[in-house]
């Protein structure tokens, strides 16, 4: 089929036999009929008859008018009708494939413009894909909007702190709080599993109370039973339920499991069930499940905070119902529980209850925060290739300007020619979209690779159906809106026929237009790239800052001693194990120095506990919390953590007991300043002397992250004096092992020899590079910054190549006004610089406008910054230039070109 | 004599044969030919001309009548060709085998 009836236009429409209207069918039918009355009367008036008489006779003949027209036009509407439908459907296709064709024509354009909107897409797609899993989808329980977490607010000890829930609010709240319809009490922890014959392995471990499986909303086993309240009851048999994944993977599904014995953390345990698939805590997957052993009596005596504590809400109650009865009964506990809450202890630390949405608890704003931020970027980015996207098609558009005005003159409808736009600018997003999903799945995957471990909620990430959708929806959107731009502005120019009509000031507002578009897209990079810029600058000044130790080739290992024989003040047995095993491992060829720590710098995403302690002759009365740190002698050695004064004890000091600790600098200042810190008293975990006493001062390390300032923090020996109180033996420790080789696998097998000679229900594991642990500490600030400046770099491209476009294609348009300038003299450097200064009018624009949008945006990213002000003015005012110079780059080529126009031919064309 | 349901077709057919006419001189054609023995009511050949037309069968144009009228006429596709063919035929056999019935000899 060609383009025939264009061609024609509407005159020749009945020639072809083109669909009639209705109104013409109905015409028609009626003239056909009144000729065929008329030639009857006629013929019989000729035979002598007068008109009436003939008349009558000839409707008589002619039998009922009116139903032989209904008759004979219902059948040609109905003929019109599929007429119409089917040269509908011809032209659809024939436009579409026009369409089809035109984009393969033009394929510079078409892969420009797909790759653009296609990373624009996936961008966009892959964040929303994050977004959507941790922080819009609900946690995996039935009905997990009605989960809480509850715990305490101690203002008067931390403003941030919190403390968690006692075993007395388990058995208090439970029956006093009506809008609970469930509470449970649970602690995770890690565990040896001895397996029979193979070395033991570290399991996930979660003590909870029974109410744990029915308040997740789990309270059906896959196999045997749950717990009950008596497997809580004190002295219960020790009882374990396996989680179904664990189950699966450690016995192979094996249901004679149950009733079987194990070997856990020393202590004979009896498998009594395995959880329904997937139940795991918020946080954490779980392969053993405990009984938490709960007396009432001894809760009612013991003030301990140590319970993660789980509810969920009773039908019809809120969030703010459950805080209100909370806080209600907590004002009885000090007459209830005197043995727990003195009205001082109140008091002292402003405790209250606080009630939270457990999603709320697992996500946390600042992960939220930050996700959003991503979110908007690029949003930003996928405006940027909008705008980019928009121009290209207005030049497109410009180009054809006269075919679309020859078409629209001969006949074609505007909804053919809106079909035809529609048709090449949806297939070009339909592509995109297709690209975008493709380029979304590498990106999630980078990203997960990526990600912080501390990230919540990372299993939940995938990239769904809904997301798929999400990109369509977004293609589609922006097809309608690129399709229908030429025809609903303006519609058609018949102006463009007129011969010569590539004029020069006949296009000024769609000039106008394209400008627009370019500042727009200007404005919107230089946002994107002050975000990028203030993430870079604020990583380059978090890695200028020193950890105060130094983390390159130490391997940390974890060692876990079983608690059934190893019990918490066998200080002296644990530490004599952490010291015959250093010392063999030291003599291992690779291994430089090895020390041990009961918890490692950075290791923790929560950040570094504090532990209760008092400072002999301190301005400060109470009790405070300082982080604690326990370590062997050659810790500081091994972490090249340099003593400023002073030293640590000896092996053969600590080996007997020992009440020298070592304090950092920043703790030393803080409570002795301007003092000898030397000799110096520090009470642990009590109020009463004796003291432990200050024998040497380190160097200040960061042991919560680089970006939190120096911590204080007090080094005790592994083996306390007699008579002095801490808290408890490093059971579970890790050993820093400074090596002169990078092979860990080494390090390990060696380590795990060792320690079979000494203690074969010893687990040593979870290798990992100290510089690593450091790495991931920064990794939430890494990954902001790595996808913002990633941003930032499309954008900066994006905006780069749509203002070179623009201004050559400027300079394309006006060649005949440029030639003619040139043939009446103007040197050909003016002619250049007036290209570039025209390039630069709209950067300057777009850049005064994206300092004010950066200036009031950047506010978000506050919490994102370390040590750089959100306005920070050295890159706002770093990226306006590079913006700046960028586009007069972008214009010099296209002023290179107008210079040299040679006049004779530019007046010619 | 009325006509036989179902025969309109096949006569208008047949006088298109002859070339383009419009339905009026379609009438006149079949009034001439039978002697104006058959009788039709006349309004019925204008949905029949229509069908056709929509079957493929008949083409119609607006053209000049003897008398200067604009008239639209019809005249005979190919296919509306093979379709009288086929018609003749069958009502050929129909009419052998009722005149066969007609002059049958009793039953034997």
């Amino acid at each position: 089929m060609t383009d025939r009836d264009d061609r024609l236009g509407r005159g020749a429409r009945r020639a072809f036999r083109l669909p009639r209207s209705g109104r013409q069918v109905d015409a028609q039918v009626d003239e056909e009929l009144e000729f065929h009355l008329a030639g009857r009367v006629e013929e019989l008036m000729a035979q002598g008859r007068t008109r009436e008489a003939a008349e009558a006779k000839v409707r008589e003949r002619f039998g009922d008018v009116a139903r032989w027209r209904r008759e004979a036009t219902s059948i040609d509407h109905g003929q019109a009708r599929q007429e119409r439908r089917a040269d509908l459907v011809d032209t659809l296709r024939r436009e579409t494939r026009q369409a089809v064709r035109s984009l393969f024509r033009t394929p510079g354009f078409s892969i420009v413009a797909a790759l653009t909107l296609a990373l624009g897409l996936g961008a966009a797609t892959a964040i929303f894909a994050v977004l959507d899993g941790v922080v819009l989808r609900p946690l995996p329980y039935a009905d997990a909007d009605r989960l809480v977490w509850i715990d305490h607010k101690v203002p008067k000890v931390g403003v941030r702190d919190r403390w968690k829930l006692g075993m007395i609010n388990y058995f208090d709240f439970r029956d006093n709080v009506p809008a609970l319809r469930s509470l449970a009490l649970v602690v995770e922890s890690r565990m040896n599993l001895a397996m029979p014959g193979g070395d033991p392995v570290r399991v996930r471990g979660a003590v909870a109370s029974a109410s744990i499986f029915p308040t997740l909303g789990a309270s059906s086993p896959s196999l045997g039973r749950l717990f009950t309240d008596a497997d809580n009851a004190p002295g219960a048999e020790p009882v374990v339920v396996l989680g179904y994944e664990f189950w699966q993977r450690a016995y192979g599904g094996d249901q004679a499991v149950v009733d079987r014995t194990i070997d856990l953390e020393g202590q004979a345990v009896r498998v009594v069930g395995v959880s329904a698939p997937g139940v795991a805590l918020p946080q954490s997957a779980v392969d053993v499940w405990l009984p938490l052993t709960m007396d009432p009596a001894r809760a009612a005596q013991v003030n301990e905070h140590a319970y993660s504590g789980i509810g969920r809400l009773a039908d019809g109650a809120t969030v703010e119902q459950l805080q209100q009865q909370l806080d209600a009964r907590e004002r009885l506990f000090t007459e209830l529980y005197p043995g727990v809450y003195s009205a001082g202890f109140m008091e002292g630390t402003g405790f209250a209850p606080a009630v939270e949405p457990l999603h709320e608890h697992v996500v946390g704003p600042a992960v939220t925060r930050t996700l959003w931020v991503m979110f908007g970027a690029v949003g930003l980015v996928l405006l940027v290739a909008c705008a980019h996207l928009a121009n290209l098609f207005l030049v497109r558009l410009e180009a054809r300007r006269r075919e679309t005005a020859l078409r629209a003159a001969l006949g074609a409808s505007r909804g053919r020619l809106a079909w035809r736009s529609l048709t090449e600018s949806l297939l070009l997003t339909l592509t995109a979209a297709v690209g975008g999903v493709v380029l979304a799945h590498l990106a999630l995957r980078g990203l997960l690779a990526l990600a912080p471990p501390s990230l919540p909620r990372l299993s939940d990430i995938h990239l769904g159906w809904i997301h798929v959708g999400f990109v369509v929806l977004l293609a589609v959107g922006i097809g309608v809106v690129l399709g229908l731009f030429p025809v609903l502005r303006g519609g058609v120019d018949l102006g463009a026929l007129r011969d010569g009509a590539r004029g020069m000031t006949s296009s000024r507002q769609r000039n106008a237009v394209r400008g627009a578009l370019v500042v727009g897209q200007v404005a919107l990079s230089l946002i994107l790239l002050a975000a990028g810029g203030l993430m870079l600058r604020s990583a380059a000044r978090l890695h200028a800052v020193s950890p105060g130790f130094d983390p390159e080739r130490v391997l940390v290992l974890d060692v876990a001693m079983p608690q059934g024989t190893y019990q918490w003040r066998d200080y002296a047995r644990v530490a004599a194990v952490h010291r015959t095993f250093m010392g063999e491992l030291a003599q291992v060829p690779g291994v430089v120095s090895v020390g041990v720590v009961d918890e490692v710098p950075m290791g923790s995403a929560d950040g570094w506990g504090c532990s209760g302690m008092g400072f002999e002759g301190t301005h400060v009365k109470e009790f405070v919390c300082v982080p604690k740190s326990t370590v062997s002698p050659s810790y500081f050695e091994a972490m090249r953590i340099p003593l400023v004064q002073g030293s640590a004890p000896t092996w053969d000091e600590v080996a007997g007991g020992s009440n020298g600790v070592v304090v950092s600098q920043a703790l030393a200042e803080h409570f002795w300043p301007g003092q000898d810190p030397i000799g110096r008293g520090v009470l642990a975990n009590t109020d009463k002397p004796p003291y432990f006493r200050v024998v040497g001062v380190a160097g200040d390390v960061r042991l919560d992250g680089l970006e939190k300032p120096p911590t204080e923090v007090v080094y005790f020996p592994m083996v306390p004096d007699s008579g002095l109180s801490m808290w408890g033996a490093a059971r579970n420790a890790s050993v820093m092992v400074r090596s002169s080789t990078d092979d860990a696998t080494s390090i390990l097998s060696a380590a795990r020899r060792v320690m079979r000679g000494l203690d074969p229900t010893i687990v040593v594991d979870n290798p990992r590079w100290m510089d690593e642990v450091v790495a991931a500490s920064l990794s939430r600030t890494t990954l902001a910054m790595l996808l913002l400046s990633l941003a930032a770099g499309m954008a900066l491209l994006l905006s780069a190549v749509g203002i070179y476009g623009v201004i050559a294609y400027l300079v394309g348009q006006r060649r005949t006004e440029i030639g003619i300038r040139i043939a009446l003299g103007a040197p050909a450097a003016k002619v250049g610089r007036d290209v570039v200064l025209g390039a630069l009018k709209l950067a300057v624009a777009g850049v005064a406008i994206g300092l004010v949008g950066a200036v009031a945006t950047m506010r978000v990213l506050q919490s994102l910054l370390y040590d750089v002000s959100p306005t920070d003015p050295l890159t706002l005012g770093g990226v306006a230039v590079l913006l700046l110079m960028l586009a007069a780059l972008a214009s010099w080529v296209p002023a290179r070109r107008a210079a040299r126009i040679p006049p004779m031919e530019a007046l010619r064309e | 004599m009325d006509l036989i349901r179902g025969t309109l077709d096949l006569l208008v057919l047949k006088a298109l044969s002859w070339g383009p006419m419009h339905g009026l001189d379609v009438l006149r054609w079949l009034e001439s030919t039978t002697h104006e023995r058959l009788q039709v009511e006349e309004g019925a050949l204008y949905p029949a001309l229509h069908r056709m037309e929509r079957k493929g069968w008949l083409a119609a144009e607006w053209g000049i009548s003897d008398n200067n009228r604009k008239a639209r006429f019809y005249r005979l596709t190919p296919a509306g060709r093979r379709q009288l063919a086929a018609e003749q035929s069958r009502w050929a056999h129909y009419t052998h085998a009722v005149q066969l019935i007609l002059t049958a000899e009793g039953a034997s």
